[in-house]
């Protein structure tokens, strides 16, 4: 390369990043050295290669937007899902506590309940564990 | 995209109204498609990581500054988005159907299949070549090369002086040149 002119400067001279005045200098430089002619030839010819490259256009056909409303969306679901199930949990222990049954029906009704309750936390709770320790849970199936 | 509209855009999702982000996703999606094949090397990776960075940037909009431009924000998080798939075991760049080779197009045709097999294979090498210099050459070859963006704009992409792109990009063009004659390819 030239004394004058550095790689950074044929670079971006290549990409039509200087000033008039950084041009004419680097153009005289170089109507003054076949060195530097033959470099930016080189670079010249990779740039153009490199920007005649494409993608298939078959891959542009889906989009992903589907798969990012879900995600996006998906928050605000769970949010109103558990606000209903809290609202209509309330709403029934306050009829179960206020109904005319015997205290042994609402003894073994609100055991079962809690039972199931119970059981179903467990299993969230395990299945997060596992998922927690998992080494395979970033890999795609 | 105009910038107005996109900074209205972004203030409306801000606010929790994602049906707006939609605009965003659509006015960036071919660009962001064309980055991450190019870094990823396959359609499948390239949109699992398009996707990601999609929701990570919709995520992290409260904290975006509208005072800055959106494109260069999302490309960077895109870019990291790749690199992390690149290094994790999830993804390796594997050049597949990247690009028109394996389709005949009427004007190829008329200038010989001769003419079309030597353009395609010669394709087909950069393609190997871009694989063989690495991702850091790789990303900065398809920002300036395949995306166009000025060296400011890669600059901040890459979150690197605005100085070191020149001598980022000599490097990688080096490289690629290095990596073309390994493989007994000729330039001018």
């Amino acid at each position: 390369m030239s004394d004058q002119i550095t790689p950074d400067d044929l670079m971006r001279y290549l990409d039509g990043e200087m000033s008039p005045e950084e041009r004419t200098r680097t153009e005289a430089a170089m109507a003054a050295s076949t060195e530097l002619q033959r470099d930016f030839a080189l670079f010249r010819a990779l740039k153009s290669d490199i920007q005649g490259l494409s993608i298939h256009p078959a891959t542009y056909r889906s989009s992903v937007w589907d798969q990012v409303n879900a995600h996006v969306n998906r928050p605000m679901g769970w949010a109103l899902l558990l606000i209903g199930v809290a609202v209509w949990m309330a709403y029934g222990a306050y009829v179960f506590a206020t109904s005319p049954a015997s205290p042994w029906e609402k003894l073994g009704t609100g055991a079962i309940a809690i039972g199931i309750l119970m059981l179903l936390a467990s299993v969230i709770w395990e299945r997060l564990r596992e998922w927690e320790t998992d080494p395979y849970r970033d890999v795609y199936r | 995209m105009q910038r107005q509209l996109e900074l209205e855009l972004i203030r409306k999702c801000k606010s929790g109204q994602s049906r707006f982000y939609e605009p965003l996703v659509r006015a960036y999606e071919p660009a962001g498609l064309r980055l991450a094949m190019a870094m990823m090397g396959n359609a499948d990776d390239a949109k699992d990581a398009l996707q990601m960075a999609f929701i990570k940037t919709y995520d992290t909009l409260p904290r975006f500054d509208l005072r800055r431009p959106f494109g260069p924000w999302f490309f960077q998080i895109l870019r990291n988005q790749c690199r992390d798939m690149l290094r994790s075991r999830k993804a390796k760049f594997n050049l597949e159907a990247l690009d028109e080779r394996l389709e005949e197009r009427p004007a190829d045709t008329e200038k010989g299949p001769e003419r079309m097999r030597q353009r395609n294979a010669a394709k087909e090498l950069l393609w190997s070549a871009l694989e063989r210099i690495g991702t850091d050459h790789r990303e900065i070859l398809v920002l300036k090369e395949l995306q166009g963006f000025r060296y400011a704009e890669i600059a901040q992409i890459l979150d690197i002086p605005e100085g070191t792109v020149a001598s980022r990009l000599y490097h990688a063009r080096s490289a690629l040149k290095d990596a073309l004659h390994e493989m007994d390819a000729e330039y001018p």
